[in-house]
């Protein structure tokens, strides 16, 4: 039979237990008898998802292994992880896509953007948060109607809207336009948190003689921190991430383009070496890589933010 | 600004104490609200600017004769539209667009949610799953192309799998022959999305209250029911929601795929109808036909939000 509880209370148990303690309790049991009472059905289960893992895996470590192999190992032992270690790869694909330049590029649109995105967000967030009329709510329906809008088919408008602005083949172009894609959604969460602000907290800082602005600065800003946070990561993934635009219209000038853009000549470049392609990969994986590796408890309220599109 | 008369937000419907003064407050509230919205307005503007304007003006390009963008347009009325339903390319991108939807979303949404039961249940090794999971949400569409660009090249990785098992009479270079490479382009967004789509689903079954499959357990419901009749009810809209992303991201976002894998080719084999909107613009000089393809792009992608949306609507 299976064990439906579990007499010792883990350390982790401990810290959620005050809330419900017998369903906590309850629901963990011993570790790898998850699928307990499924009978053999379990051992499907176990062995199919585990074939998921090993296919999602396959081409992540084929990529890792080949970056750090000279172009002959790669053929000749494709999935063997003990040859020669060479580093030469990365050196390569910074300098044929001059991935350097693009890197910075990269860097200086996605700060950009999202520096403009949250000088636009918050203040209509606050003032939307604060608002109870109508209005208020016909202007948070529009923004919701925005998920709605998938960008890709303005494609060519948007290019359009570029040229006449004098902005076709400029970062800066990206820099303004990138955040009203992001918009919406910043704008809906961040009104959400800001409604969840205590009154009392504004009253007083109101009664102490402060403005609306300063009420903005110092009480509804450091108390939306958490979803700031999200927001702004969900923001930075789709910015750093961003493919089609930056190509239409940055266009392919090497000083300009930024790193999604520049990869792909890689693989022009080195028809027949992965080696040097992989590495570049890589390297445009640095930046994504890092904000998860600091930010991980976040990231999956980030990523659950980013599916209330819709 | 110093206001210290009223500290609290009068809101407008609330019911005056007494009666002359109500009218000229209640016009002061809105006022009031008009300029406290005032803030809202250089988002709007923005938002006005690159998202709805663009969108717009799509409806009226895909109405010219348009060879190029800095060349004059002359107006065609419907006829790019005509010309799209008889178009053979038009016609195979449609159809390459649908064979994608039908085989990735239910694979995605299905696969996905199971998976994610399965991690909700904390089984041993959990969160390496959930760590490899995570890179494919960090993935690029350019690094997602390319990470495949090695796996199907002639000398990659699957050919590489086949020779070290002998069967290497199997290997053929998958991107450009013309059954595999459609197929090929179709794995790629599965196997991106299946993972995003299971990590957004845990995140949800995480928020369910766990003493209902309690209850389910007792009452001997085993995991397979549990699943379906239980976690699936509950999540509903959410798997809605997942669904939809998945298909806007199938529908769009594997232009990038298409263009960076195989570049519609060999031939038209692998050509969609987000590829075939760039496509059309840039590279062919069509572009007020490629914006009759944006438009009707843009339909399906609306008409489909709203099926989805009526097919995954809460049922209690």
């Amino acid at each position: 039979m299976t064990t439906t509880v579990a007499p010792e209370a883990r350390p982790a148990e401990r810290r959620t237990a005050p809330a419900a303690p017998t369903a906590v309790r309850r629901r963990r049991r011993r570790r790898g008898d998850a699928l307990g009472r499924t009978g053999p059905m379990k051992y499907l289960a176990h062995a199919g998802v585990w074939l998921y893992v090993l296919l999602l895996a396959a081409p992540l470590y084929y990529l890792v292994i080949s970056a750090f192999k000279r172009n002959t190992d790669i053929f000749n032992q494709p999935f063997s992880p003990f040859t020669p270690l060479t580093f030469d790869n990365f050196g390569l694909a910074f300098s044929q896509a001059s991935l350097g330049t693009a890197m910075l590029n990269s860097v200086y649109v996605t700060l950009g953007a999202e520096l403009v995105t949250l000088l636009l967000a918050i203040p209509a967030s606050y003032a939307l948060a604060r608002s109870k009329g109508a209005v208020g709510r016909m202007v948070e329906r529009v923004f919701a109607l925005g998920f709605l809008i998938p960008g890709f088919a303005a494609l060519v408008p948007t290019v359009l809207l570029s040229i006449s602005l004098g902005l076709f083949h400029t970062r800066e172009f990206l820099i303004l336009f990138l955040p009203a894609s992001a918009l919406p959604l910043t704008v809906i969460l961040l009104t959400q948190a800001m409604r969840a602000v205590p009154a009392e907290l504004e009253e007083s800082a109101l009664l102490d003689g402060a403005g609306p602005l300063r009420v903005l600065w110092s009480v509804y800003v450091p108390l939306s921190v958490p979803t700031l946070t999200v927001v702004a990561i969900l923001n930075f993934l789709s910015f750093w991430n961003e493919y089609f635009f930056s190509l239409v219209i940055i266009g392919p000038d090497a000083a300009l383009r930024t790193a999604q853009v520049a990869l792909p000549t890689l693989s022009i470049a080195n028809a027949a070496q992965y080696g040097v392609l992989a590495a570049g990969i890589i390297i445009t994986l640095v930046p994504a890589y890092l904000v998860y590796a600091v930010f991980a408890d976040k990231m999956e309220s980030a990523v659950l933010a980013g599916a209330l599109k819709g | 600004m110093t206001t210290l008369t009223t500290p609290h937000r009068p809101s407008p419907d609330s019911p005056d104490r007494a009666g002359s003064p109500a009218p000229r407050r209640r016009r002061s509230a809105r006022v009031r609200e008009a300029a406290q919205l005032s803030a809202t307005l250089p988002a709007l503007i923005w938002f006005l600017v690159f998202t709805v304007g663009p969108l717009v003006s799509l409806f009226y390009f895909s109405t010219v004769n348009w060879r190029g963008l800095i060349a004059p347009r002359t107006p065609a009325g419907l006829g790019n539209f005509e010309r799209l339903f008889t178009d053979p390319v038009v016609g195979l991108g449609a159809w390459n667009t649908l064979l994608q939807l039908v085989v990735s979303l239910p694979i995605v949404v299905l696969g996905a949610f199971m998976l994610a039961y399965y991690l909700s249940l904390k089984p041993r090794g959990h969160r390496i799953m959930r760590a490899l999971m995570f890179t494919p949400v960090l993935l690029s569409a350019s690094a997602l192309a390319m990470v495949f660009v090695g796996v199907f090249a002639p000398k990659g990785m699957i050919n590489g799998l086949l020779d070290a098992v002998g069967l290497d009479e199997l290997a053929r270079p998958w991107l450009a022959d013309g059954t595999s490479a459609l197929w090929a382009i179709i794995i790629v967004t599965i196997w991106c999305s299946l993972s995003v789509s299971a990590i957004m689903l845990a995140a949800r079954l995480n928020s369910v209250d766990e003493s209902i499959f309690e209850a389910a357990e007792i009452d001997g419901a085993g995991h397979w029911r549990r699943m379906w009749q239980i976690a699936w009810p509950i999540c509903r809209e959410f798997i809605g929601v997942v669904t939809m992303l998945q298909f806007l991201w199938t529908l769009f976002a594997s232009a990038a795929v298409v263009l960076l894998l195989t570049r519609g080719g060999p031939g038209n084999a692998t050509v969609t109808l987000s590829f075939l909107v760039y496509d059309f613009a840039f590279n062919q000089s069509k572009v007020g036909y490629s914006q009759a393809v944006a438009v009707v792009l843009f339909v399906v992608g609306v008409a489909g939000i709203l099926l989805i949306r009526r097919a995954f609507r809460q049922k209690y």
